[in-house]
């Protein structure tokens, strides 16, 4: 039995939920190694680590001074234009769904990875539970989606290097195209998505995106409500603006429908076996959770594609998960299409475990992410050699 | 909100998705559902294809209802339901049993309704003579013609904003048998037209006489056309009134408490509104059966918006 040390945000229900599961199993609660910590020089994993830990990494998302520190360490290598200075980024206000500058908090994610990397090199023998490599490649939409292409995983074709609406419309109407979804490269979950559909005359948005207009600036925020543009410049601003982010470009799949709404499936994988399974359902093209879409029945859905289908559909989940060999676990969202004879890997996510009280075998992800560490023989899967 | 699930029966059949290769079994109590699905139209498959295979299938003259999917392009907004209805008017041969038609039963996650592109469907009336089923969902480029038709029970134009030329087109027809009308005149941001003056031929001038069902549905004009109803002759013949999915809000409520001839109706239906409990509950008062389900709240009269639209 080892000691865990996780890297989280302290205040996160992810922490709780990982030591309710570690006290469960009879385990020394995990000690915690603050991002805001690490990311401010306040402490270093090697002062945290001993021999024989394993170390988990957890999101650094939901905490408003991570997410400043993380665009602050981004500063030195964003780019130009959409850019935020560290002194701006430490000083930023606290706004409700404002999206700031997500490529530039994705390079301070990666430089705060590659820092954790070199820190973990410096500490006595352990184990790590995300490769964290990976993880940088799971917070790129377009690296990723060309990894599971490569690896004969099923996903939606995808329009690459969109730079602007015109840009996209072009390229859309080259391909012959009705319907896609443009995603913030960077963005996590439903952050920054449009469900773009245009007959070449007509063209409509379905997003969470607001727009808002300030001193002739245009600012973007996440909003739980989705919101359908129109109007074609309206469109064109808010997709011009999310291409100065960086977007990813993919085919709209139509998703399977069951009991009056249509869904897609999170599937978590971890020790690289499809394990626990939700259906989010939804109304709208949107499924992700925190949209505060409900859950539907799996064994329903299971059944509808006939024990063959959702085995190789199953199958699927495992291979995207097997791109990332690093990592003990993935959420792999899957899109079933209405004829429920095919089905195409949409995301997958570092940190997509977080399913309270869903279970697997009577055990939930974290349970059944422990247990999994326990049977791995060192030098194994989810081990960095040290 | 919109249409997410498939009808499981037509015209009180079961419904079977259709495939390529598979024989007809009991063709009289099946409701034969067509479709390109996403796969069949990336392999380039045509709608008048399949459909050409499904009318050589042995016992294909039992078969009494049929119901249009997506057709090829359907999902890309590239393409209307004109090939289709074309193929179906000329097997009128072999399908001389046809009593129950669906063109262009679409969920919302294959093309939004206002994103179906219809067509001139008007000659599928003259094409089956013993039609009693008539269902079209989309308004996009939809004309139904002014038919004379005396075996047409059931007509229902599905539409988040249906043209009025549409709604003249169903005025100027001359449908004896009709007993369920129910068009969705849907909202102006995506091409409805209909004012209340536009509906009042079919309240107050006895075009079908055997009209049991009028529903008018999806509306944002939902409140003049019940205070219209309210007064109009028609509301003697109804057995039920239909008013969901709309903008229904106190003022045409009252009207409705308030007309004369309300306890003849059998059922009211305006679920999907923005009635006040208070109001909700005088209408449940009524010797009518109700269905008020659905409320739906707005800060002013902007803020009300139709089930189906976009």
């Amino acid at each position: 039995m080892c000691s865990y040390v996780i890297v989280g945000n302290p205040d996160s229900n992810r922490i709780d939920f990982f030591q309710q599961a570690l006290e469960r199993l009879e385990y020394p609660p995990a000690r915690i190694a603050a991002w805001a910590d690490l990311l401010e020089g306040r402490t270093c994993l090697p002062k945290i680590v001993q021999a024989g830990d394993c170390v988990r990494i957890e999101s650094p998302g939901r905490d408003f001074d991570v997410e400043r520190l993380l665009l602050a360490a981004g500063a030195a290598e964003a780019p130009s234009g959409e850019r935020l200075s560290e002194v701006e980024a430490r000083n930023l206000l606290f706004e409700r769904g404002r999206i700031w500058v997500p490529y530039q908090w994705y390079l301070g994610l990666r430089l705060a990875l590659r820092q954790i990397e070199d820190q973990l090199a410096e500490c006595e023998p352990h184990r790590l539970t995300n490769g964290l490599a990976e993880i940088g490649v799971m917070f790129d939409k377009a690296q990723t989606h060309a990894r599971l292409c490569a690896a004969g995983v099923p996903v939606p074709e995808s329009l690459p290097d969109v730079r602007s609406y015109g840009d996209l419309t072009e390229k859309l109407r080259k391909a012959g195209w009705g319907r896609v979804f443009v995603k913030l490269s960077h963005g996590s979950s439903a952050s920054g998505v449009v469900a773009l559909r245009t007959d070449g005359r007509r063209t409509q948005a379905t997003t969470t995106v607001e727009m808002a207009r300030s001193n002739g600036e245009l600012r973007l925020y996440n909003s739980r409500r989705l919101k359908v543009y129109e109007d074609a410049s309206e469109i064109a601003e808010l997709i011009d603006a999310l291409c100065r982010h960086g977007v990813h470009v993919e085919r709209w799949l139509p998703k399977a429908a069951l009991n009056g709404a249509s869904f897609d499936l999170r599937v978590v994988t971890i020790g690289g076996r499809a394990r626990h399974t939700v259906v989010r359902q939804s109304r709208s093209p949107m499924t992700n959770l925190h949209l505060l879409n409900t859950r539907g029945d799996v064994e329903a859905v299971r059944a509808r594609m006939g024990a063959a289908a959702w085995a190789q559909a199953m199958e699927s989940c495992e291979r995207a998960a097997k791109c990332f060999p690093n990592s003990l676990h993935a959420g792999v969202d899957l899109c079933i299409t209405p004829s429920f004879r095919s089905w195409a890997v949409l995301e997958v996510n570092a940190f997509g475990d977080l399913l309270p009280r869903v279970l697997h075998d009577g055990m939930d992800t974290y349970e059944a992410e422990i247990r999994c560490v326990e049977r791995e023989k060192p030098g194994e899967l989810c081990i960095l050699p040290n | 909100m919109a249409i997410y699930e498939h009808l499981q029966h037509f015209d009180g059949k079961p419904v079977v998705d259709w495939e390529l290769g598979t024989p007809l079994t009991g063709p009289g109590e099946t409701a034969y559902r067509i479709s390109i699905s996403w796969e069949e139209h990336e392999a380039k498959s045509q709608w008048t294809d399949k459909f050409a295979q499904f009318l050589t299938e042995p016992g294909v003259e039992e078969v009494t209802a049929l119901i249009v999917g997506p057709w090829e392009g359907a999902m890309e907004s590239d393409g209307s339901s004109e090939a289709a209805t074309e193929a179906i008017v000329a097997a009128r041969e072999q399908l001389p049993n046809l009593k129950a038609v669906f063109v262009g039963e679409i969920l919302a996650e294959e093309a939004e309704i206002s994103w179906i592109q219809q067509s001139d469907l008007s000659a599928l009336f003259n094409a089956y003579p013993l039609l009693e089923t008539f269902y079209a969902r989309g308004g996009n480029g939809l004309h139904l013609g002014s038919p004379t038709h005396d075996h047409l029970k059931t007509l229902v134009v599905q539409s988040g904003g249906l043209d009025v030329e549409v709604v003249r087109e169903v005025a100027g027809a001359s449908l004896s048998a009709l007993e369920h009308l129910e068009l969705w005149l849907g909202t102006e941001n995506y091409g409805a037209t209909t004012t209340v003056d536009d509906v009042l031929p079919i309240l107050n001038d006895n075009l079908f006489p055997s009209l049991k069902y009028l529903g008018l549905c999806d509306s944002e004009i939902a409140d003049a056309i019940a205070a219209a109803i309210a007064t109009a002759p028609i509301l003697d013949q109804l057995e039920v009134l239909d008013l969901s999915l709309g903008t229904l809000s106190d003022e045409g409520a009252l009207a409705l408490i308030a007309a004369p001839s309300i306890g003849k109706l059998r059922s009211l239906d305006i679920h999907h509104h923005y009635v006040s409990p208070e109001v909700v509950d005088q209408l449940l008062a009524l010797p009518v059966s109700v269905d008020a389900t659905s409320p739906e709240s707005a800060a002013d009269e902007d803020d009300r918006y139709v089930a189906v639209s976009e």
